[in-house]
């Protein structure tokens, strides 16, 4: 890639970091001419993400043979290799990249450069990693001192598991989420899709956001290393479990596979399942509602459901009382479809949903009013995906259609030159292997 | 020590139950000032659910609100009252920040929709982040944290093929998806705030947050027209890779060892089993191939070890590995959350001690641990119209006696 652009000429002139675009409307994007390295990979590639979406110019510092993320798939047409894989695609949109060997002293005297001015550096290494390259916090802050740096690993910075090894489920598992999924009689069943790695890139996005906010604020001077921990971000989604622990001595434990209690849980419909939750919280508010539906489709087993033993909680939760509503439910949902229980238990005011397949939500009639899905190029394959779009609505400074993911190096050439790195400079570091 | 990062900021804070309280607790546990708005006759719904301290109902007793309405002050407003309605527009003018995550419309009722509200505050931030956003064909269906893990296919893709699709167990997008967005949400309308002086409405669907984190099996299905299924543990290509049980009653652990020099150092560690030599084991693909079979030879080995011993042996030898860790594991015996100090003992005024999370990361300089505990239902009621409104001792008696503070 880079071999080429260099015999094409291309790439002599160039700037380290992008002049903020200003929207049409005039309006700059809320986080313009904020500087972003992202060196993260799995752990912190979605934190890089949604500061690029929101205008933070972001260069992706990847290795030299590109991210880890670039091996992982899925990949376009099963295709297995570095600029096929719709997970790198996907996550790191938005981003220029530069590919550089950290490990070699060129290598960190170029990210030294970078950091120089940039405003916030996102990283996974090992604890010590950093710093035996000479780019520890301390250092990289002494030549720019509004920097903040935020590191992303599976244990944090210090402590007994500072160096132990993790991926994502060995996160889930240590941070107490793990132990919440699956059925009864089976392992616990991890949450699908990296999600304790997603996890720290979003609470690393906050925490970025705030020492940001307070380094602007403070006009210099104020930045800030944050240590994020995956195992910690796991334990924030634990819902009661750590609370039924503390006050009420009970341990939570993995439940899927039968109804919470009468009238809450997962049941079988014509085309898939639905999430009933007419018990609950919610009982008394919802549960006519349903019995008067199921009345009115003609299961006359439902007429029991309105005697006042279905109004206690205690009631609800026994095996006797998930039998009968089963009895009364099931054969109903079975008869009928996700989209039919869900439009006409809703119209009803019963909180029912479809159980969502990925298919389901790129069809969603919802999400297309809200033009959620958007259209985004793959620039190797000149293929155009459709991908999630904006998480929030910015009324003043919108999420903005990203730049697709850099292709391997390829924004190298142009980072160098603004750095003041010649032709000749380039082709050693190429030559050498320092970049790619 | 420098002040918390969000020193000075003020919030109205109209959220309940799940996203939107655990939204405002990450700015509350970071310094700013966040009002909990809600009235005896309306309070925040998870003031009665369980767990309550001891067991014993009340609504100042749930650790399902203590724990997501840390470092919060509580006042009661009666928003059916004029003057209720007066002492939240007179409070709001005083806010940066307007939150609530109510169905669409809810806050138009009260007099204290976007519109009304920047005619109080003209640069406010006001977010909403109701089920599935603010308009749209489907923008005031019900749904809790259980059925938005169902819409954003979560639930979907969690879970055994063959079984019913089982999500992760809990209210998950209520955890952290949505709080960690709508908070770096609001954090970026700050910044543009301070930079040009304008506010901005800020619309947060809490399904959509969720489906974001899915992208690549979105992507998936749209270019390769592949619906993922559940794959329980198994994630392809990586074999061994799942979790095994050990001694002891439900114990368990989680190993990744699909490299080869991981499967050569976990071949070791389990004493060079039999199973673990045959050939087509050799390389990454024959794993995978014999996924099931490995499993099995693996489990058989485990269930003679002690989780905790095995997990430190298997790390000793640069194995990603680790306990399956319970609720009581991580509050009592977890000595890399101890060493960071992540459990935090608050003495609240009717629980008495109880445990709260402290936020999950530490900026270097500054403190990160919730400021207080969670307040009782409107135990700052005087103290906020006092010192913010300036609100006399008799204002305050006329005011109650016309059940407006209530």
């Amino acid at each position: 890639m880079y071999e080429a652009a260099i015999k094409a000429g291309i790439g002599e002139r160039g700037e380290v970091w992008s002049a903020p675009d200003a929207a049409t409307s005039g309006t700059p994007a809320a986080l313009a001419g904020v500087r972003v390295l992202d060196l993260s990979g799995l752990a912190g590639q979605y934190c890089g993400k949604q500061f690029a979406d929101l205008g933070a110019d972001v260069i992706l510092v990847e290795p030299v043979g590109g991210s880890p993320v670039r091996r992982e798939g899925p990949f376009l047409g099963d295709r297995a290799h570095v600029e096929f894989s719709l997970q790198f695609a996907y996550f790191n949109a938005g981003k220029r990249g530069i590919a550089l060997d950290l490990d070699r002293p060129e290598g960190q005297h170029i990210l030294r450069q970078l950091a120089g001015d940039a405003d916030l550096i996102i990283e996974g290494e090992k604890p010590d990693v950093m710093e035996r390259r000479g780019l520890s916090f301390a250092s990289l802050i002494a030549s720019n001192p509004k920097l903040v740096m935020t590191s992303v690993t599976p244990f944090g910075q210090t402590g007994p598991y500072a160096n132990y090894e993790a991926e994502d489920i060995v996160a889930l598992a240590l941070g107490g989420l793990l132990y919440l999924g699956g059925y009864p009689d089976t392992s616990p069943i991890a949450a699908f899709g990296n999600q304790a790695c997603l996890a720290a890139a979003q609470f690393a996005s906050v925490a970025s956001m705030m020492a940001l906010l307070a380094a602007e604020k403070d006009g210099g001077g104020a930045g800030r290393h944050i240590d994020v921990s995956i195992q910690e971000c796991v334990t924030m989604g634990l819902e009661t479990a750590i609370q039924f622990y503390d006050l009420e001595k009970t341990v939570r434990k993995r439940a899927s596979g039968e109804q919470i209690m009468a009238g809450v849980g997962v049941f079988d419909c014509a085309d898939g399942q639905i999430y009933l939750m007419a018990g609950g919280i919610a009982s008394t508010r919802f549960w006519e509602n349903l019995v008067n539906w199921l009345v009115d489709e003609g299961v006359d087993a439902a007429r029991q459901l309105l005697e006042p033993a279905w109004q206690s909680h205690d009631f609800l939760a026994t095996p006797e009382a998930k039998t009968i509503f089963r009895g009364s439910f099931a054969p109903f949902a079975e008869k009928h479809t996700k989209a039919y229980l869900y439009q006409t238990g809703q119209s009803r005011r019963i909180p029912i949903c479809p159980i969502n397949t990925p298919l389901d939500i790129l069809t969603s009639r919802q999400l297309e009013y809200r033009s959620f899905f958007v259209s985004q190029e793959h620039t190797p394959s000149g293929r155009m995906l459709t991908v999630p779009g904006a998480p929030y609505q910015l009324q003043e400074t919108r999420w903005r259609q990203a730049r697709p993911a850099p292709r391997l190096g390829e924004h190298t050439s142009e980072i160098l030159v603004g750095l003041g790195y010649d032709a000749a400079a380039r082709a050693a570091l190429l030559k050498s292997g320092v970049i790619n | 020590m420098k002040p918390l990062p969000l020193h000075g900021i003020r919030v109205a804070d109209f959220t309940w139950i799940g996203a939107g309280s655990f939204t405002t607790k990450l700015l509350a546990d970071h310094g700013a000032d966040v009002i909990k708005i809600e009235s005896s006759g309306r309070m925040d719904s998870l003031r009665s659910s369980r767990p309550y301290k001891d067991g014993v109902p009340g609504i100042n007793r749930s650790g399902y609100f203590a724990d997501r309405n840390s470092s919060k002050r509580s006042i009661t407003l009666n928003l059916k009252t004029e003057a209720g309605k007066d002492l939240a527009r007179r409070l709001i003018a005083t806010s940066d920040i307007v939150a609530n995550n109510f169905t669409p419309g809810t806050m138009e009722k009260f007099g204290l929709g976007y519109e009304a509200v920047r005619a109080i505050k003209p640069d406010i931030i006001y977010i909403a982040m109701s089920m599935q956003g603010a308009a749209g064909p489907e923008h005031k269906y019900l749904g809790y944290g259980l059925t938005m893990g169902a819409l954003t296919g979560l639930q979907f893709l969690s879970g055994l093929p063959e079984r019913e699709p089982a999500g992760t167990g809990t209210n998950f997008s209520d955890h952290i998806p949505n709080p960690c967005h709508a908070a770096f949400a609001i954090l970026a309308a700050l910044r543009h705030r301070r930079r040009t002086g304008v506010g901005q409405y800020i619309d947060v669907a809490q399904t959509e947050p969720t489906i974001a984190l899915l992208g690549p099996a979105m992507s998936d299905c749209s270019a390769n027209n592949r619906i993922q299924e559940r794959s329980g543990n198994e994630r392809a290509p990586r074999a061994p890779h799942g979790v095994f049980r050990c001694l002891g009653q439900d114990r368990w652990i989680a190993i990744s060892a699909w490299q080869d020099e991981t499967w050569a150092a976990l071949c070791k560690v389990l004493g060079d089993p039999p199973f673990a030599r045959a050939p087509q084991l050799a390389t990454a693909h024959g794993r995978w191939e014999n996924r099931h079979t490995i499993d099995q030879g693996i489990s058989a080995i485990t269930c003679h070890w002690d989780a905790v011993d095995l997990m430190s042996a298997l790390q000793f030898a640069g194995i990603p590995a680790g306990v399956v860790r319970t609720a009581a594991d991580i509050v009592d015996d977890d000595p890399q959350l101890r060493h960071r100090g992540h459990w935090v003992k608050l003495v609240h005024p009717e629980m008495g001690e109880s445990v709260y999370n402290a936020p999950p990361f530490r900026i270097h300089d500054a403190p990160t641990t919730p400021v207080a505990p969670a307040p009782m239902l409107g135990q700052h009621t005087d103290e906020v119209l006092t010192t913010i409104l300036g609100l006399g001792a008799a204002e305050l008696e006329t005011l109650r006696r016309e059940d407006v503070l209530t």
